[in-house]
């Protein structure tokens, strides 16, 4: 294996390692020195990937961001309803939740929760434009089709993913009786409902 | 000595405004142009021969320009189709030049009746049954009007026995390979997607909300100046795609958009591409686009 | 008595018109005008957004597609303040839109004047001279447009003009470089066209002082005098004017007597034998244009000529380069008073109504030009223009001949008529639309 792609799995590590202790533990409560005793790393070299907490913070936003974007563009390149799309976007999304809950819960309490860390570097949408894009697709491809509403972009885009949000985090503070996948059908009809044509 | 005749110019006008016969008198070069031809007949210039002269087939013709849409049947000048007339000169003639939108596309007057009236050689982007026959002469520049210069150009290019480059639709690269965007004094504005508030404002980009289509609009408008000056974007007027085979299309003060995002993309230039670049600089807020260009002390 | 009958065609017009002349006797009796082909403008612009009338309209004419936009944006804000939706020019927009619509003024008659009536006068005449008429022409033509397109961003078909005013936001760089423009085509104006300075020739109002004129009107005034162009082609001496701006004012002028006008009295009607349609006022035909606006105003020299000549074609040619002398000093004036700290747009993007009627008129080089649009849900569902070529053309009605036929009837030649036709600045494509 080449140096290059060695240290690209080393990075990639650390940013998983440090998303989950974000995500569980908090982010100012997470030291750097707690991700490199997790990964069994000395503090310096972990300085050489990441040189410093906030600019790590930016980066795993990014790489979730990125994550999710990947998973939503393989929807949009699909050749079904925008109805099925929503269906399956909430699908993704509500997936991504269970399965690796430290993504969502890393948007929804880190990112959300200290934008002082992320004001330099990751202004209004810059490190979550790999998602915004593929929500940007979505929404242009169902109005052009005819089967979503022509609307200003941010109620369309509120109504979905402030809902979605909403949703996970009700789930993180246990307050959902059900499993979090027994609400797809019925919150992937209400948001078709709401911004069908 | 001998001298070599010029080539005789013939221009011919179908269903036509006239714009592009005024839009090349604009020229400050006109007459040094002119002076490589005959001109055998112009609409408004002395010529050689009578209109009645071009009508009975008599007039000699080395180039044709082609200025207005074409109709098979109904319009007549003295009892005669013109379009026998335009078929006996773009026979005789070695080169043929659309001059404008109407000629090459159909253009504005083609909605009257698009089932019979079109270009000369296009319908739209479409071949018409002329193509084949006429295509290994044919230059054209489309434009409502065309651009004087652009007409020079094929011109002097012509006198001077040079090859024109050209693309599918026969439009010469040197003149169309730009967009209209290419040189818009809003350029800044459309690099941070910093929309115009209204319309009279020197400030802000026409192509979020005006309906400018300068960014998909082949042309070159904002490099070869209008009246050597100006041009629609610089006095904050959105372009209307007029070179476009599309040209007219509906609401051409409005842009077309899919939840706050612009339905056409800039020319060449993939979605995911343009949105990835929207989402980014849209999270800036830069005070000098926010504010006005110039302000004057009371 | 022989009746004879003979067709003739006309080029140069902005297109052709074919005449039928019928001699009796050895004069004109009569006179049929056929214009060529109908493109159906006004049909091409139903269902589409109001607005794009601000587009399409200009391309009715491509050499004065500039009154058509002034037009076309006066209807749509005439039809807001019947709305209920009053819309306030700055003063900045009412003096931009004039300047403009003055710059295509000049290079209108300019070409008329050197295009048109040289060379016809010229072999009329049988006078050949081997001056480059067209070259003086386009040098003015291109510089005063040049000026135009400063604020307009281009001519021909600018759009530049838009409810609540204009979309240029012009710096005093702009104003500059266009009272530049317009200095050079004054001077053009004085050194090549009258020999005088503009102020001496805007001096002269009466025709005893006719003869200090020199320069190339000088010639034609000469030219047409020496052939007794001022005892032919008068009309019915009745004028007409429905635009409002700096030069003009709205009225009629029956003889020597100005009375007020109301846009609602005009009726188009179609013609047999040709796609032109007549416009009457009131049932009555009129003269519209140059020499109209003249009579309306009461222009002193314009007065002057008329009291001796009548609506002859001395007094109608003159009228119309006179035009010019006024239309430069008023686009001087425009520029040097534009308040540039004024809002070039008054209109709030979002606040465009989607129902409305209005009329729009404007003074166009030819005369009053009059578009209609009815809106509803946004859409056009009708539009209407009446050029000013329709009024001066038309076949004329059971009552009477045409306003141009009646000029040429009593005329003994084809070429003394043609001459005299052509003296209206006839415009195919406006007459068709």
């Amino acid at each position: 294996m080449k140096i290059a792609e060695k240290k690209a799995l080393k990075r990639e590590s650390i940013i998983q390692t440090a998303l989950q202790l974000f995500s569980t533990n908090g982010f100012h409560k997470t030291t750097i020195p707690d991700i490199a005793t997790k990964l069994q790393m000395s503090v310096g070299n972990l300085y050489n990937y990441f040189s410093s907490k906030d600019i790590l913070a930016q980066e795993i936003i990014k790489y979730t961001s990125e994550a999710l974007g990947e998973k939503i563009r393989v929807v949009n390149m699909m050749d079904v309803s925008a109805e099925e799309k929503i269906h399956k976007i909430v699908t993704v999304y509500f997936t991504m939740a269970q399965d690796k809950p430290e993504m969502i819960e890393y948007f929804l309490r880190v990112y959300l929760s200290n934008r002082e860390v992320f004001k330099d570097g990751c202004d209004g949408m810059v490190c979550v434009s790999g998602f915004i894009t593929e929500i940007m697709i979505f929404f242009d491809d169902s109005v052009s089709s005819g089967e979503l509403r022509n609307q200003d972009f941010f109620s369309a885009f509120g109504l979905f993913m402030g809902y979605l949000g909403g949703m996970v985090f009700l789930k993180g503070e246990e307050v959902l009786p059900k499993g979090i996948e027994f609400y797809i059908d019925d919150i992937s009809r209400n948001i078709y409902n709401a911004l069908k044509a | 000595m001998f001298i070599t005749p010029k080539p005789t110019l013939l221009w011919l006008q179908a269903i036509t405004c006239n714009g592009n016969t005024h839009s090349f008198l604009n020229h400050p070069d006109l007459f040094s142009i002119l002076s490589h031809f005959e001109i055998v007949h112009h609409p408004s210039l002395e010529s050689s021969y009578t209109m009645e002269d071009v009508i009975n087939g008599e007039v000699p013709c080395d180039v044709l320009i082609l200025e207005g849409s074409f109709i098979d049947e109904g319009f007549l000048k003295a009892g005669v189709e013109v379009s026998s007339l335009i078929h006996t000169y773009a026979t005789k003639a070695k080169h043929i030049i659309s001059a404008g939108t109407c000629a090459t596309f159909g253009g504005i007057f083609k909605q009257k009746d698009p089932e019979n009236i079109s270009g000369f050689c296009f319908d739209l982007e479409e071949k018409t049954s002329r193509y084949d026959t006429y295509a290994s002469k044919l230059i054209s520049l489309p434009g409502c009007p065309m651009h004087p210069k652009w007409m020079s150009y094929v011109l002097l290019m012509l006198a001077a026995n040079k090859k024109i480059a050209i693309d599918n639709l026969h439009r010469p690269v040197e003149l169309y390979g730009y967009t209209v965007h290419t040189g818009c004094t809003r350029n800044e504005y459309f690099e941070w997607k910093i929309d115009t508030k209204n319309y009279g404002l020197k400030e802000g980009c026409l192509f979020y909300e005006q309906g400018c289509q300068g960014p998909y609009t082949r042309g070159s408008c904002n490099k070869i100046l209008w009246n050597d000056i100006s041009s629609k974007t610089r006095a904050g007027t959105p372009c209307f795609g007029c070179t476009e085979p599309t040209f007219p299309k509906a609401s051409l003060f409005h842009t077309q958009t899919n939840m706050g995002i612009p339905a056409k993309m800039p020319l060449g230039v993939p979605r995911r591409a343009y949105l990835t670049l929207t989402g980014v600089v849209k999270s800036f807020k830069i005070k000098r686009f926010t504010t006005r260009l110039l302000e004057y002390d009371e | 008595m022989k009746s004879v009958k003979i067709k003739q065609l006309i080029e140069k017009i902005e297109g052709e018109a074919e005449l039928d002349f019928t001699f009796n006797d050895g004069l004109i009796e009569d006179v049929k005008i056929n214009f060529g082909f109908y493109r159906g403008i006004e049909e091409i612009l139903r269902g589409k957004d109001a607005r794009d009338a601000l587009v399409i309209t200009p391309r009715v004419c491509g050499i004065c597609n500039h009154a058509h936009l002034l037009a076309a944006v006066d209807a749509i804000e005439d039809g807001y303040k019947k709305a209920g939706q009053n819309i306030v020019l700055s003063s900045k927009a009412k003096d931009i839109r004039a300047f403009t619509l003055a710059c295509e003024l000049i290079q209108n008659h300019i070409k008329w004047f050197y295009m048109t009536i040289f060379p016809q006068l010229e072999a009329y005449v049988e006078v050949k001279s081997e001056v480059n008429y067209a070259m003086k022409a386009t040098y003015l033509a291109s510089t005063i447009t040049k000026a135009l397109a400063i604020f307009a961003g281009q001519w021909p078909h600018s759009s530049y003009a838009v409810p609540g005013g204009v979309t240029c936001d012009p710096t005093h760089l702009d104003v500059m470089q266009a009272q530049s423009l317009v200095d050079e085509s004054i001077r053009f104006f004085e050194q090549v066209i009258t020999g005088l300075s503009l102020d001496d020739y805007l001096g002269i109002d009466s025709v005893s002082s006719l003869g200090k004129i020199e320069g190339d009107f000088g010639n034609l005034l000469y030219m047409m005098g020496s052939h007794h162009m001022s005892e032919i082609g008068q009309s019915y001496d009745r004028f007409i004017v429905f635009g409002e701006c700096g030069l003009s004012k709205a009225g009629k002028s029956i003889v020597t007597n100005v009375s007020n006008v109301d846009v609602r009295y005009v009726k188009e009607a179609l013609q047999e034998g040709t796609v032109a349609k007549a416009v009457s006022y009131k049932e009555r035909l009129y003269e519209v244009g140059p020499l109209a606006r003249g009579m309306v105003a009461k222009t002193p020299i314009v007065k002057s000529l008329h009291k001796r000549y009548k609506d002859s074609l001395l007094t109608r040619v003159f009228a119309r380069v006179h035009e010019v002398a006024l239309l430069l000093d008023y686009s001087k004036t425009l520029l040097q008073n534009l308040e540039l700290d004024a809002p070039s747009c008054t209109l709030e993007r979002g606040t465009e109504l989607s129902d409305f009627e209005g009329t729009g008129v404007v003074e166009a080089a030819r005369g009053s030009l009059i578009h209609t649009t009815t809106v509803k849900n946004g859409l056009i569902t009708n539009y209407e223009i009446i050029t000013p070529t329709q009024w001066n053309l038309s076949h004329g009605n059971e009552k009477e001949q045409g306003i141009a036929i009646k000029a040429m009837v009593g005329s003994k030649t084809m070429e003394e008529a043609t001459f005299i036709f052509r003296t209206f600045d006839v415009c195919s494509v406006c007459t068709t639309q």
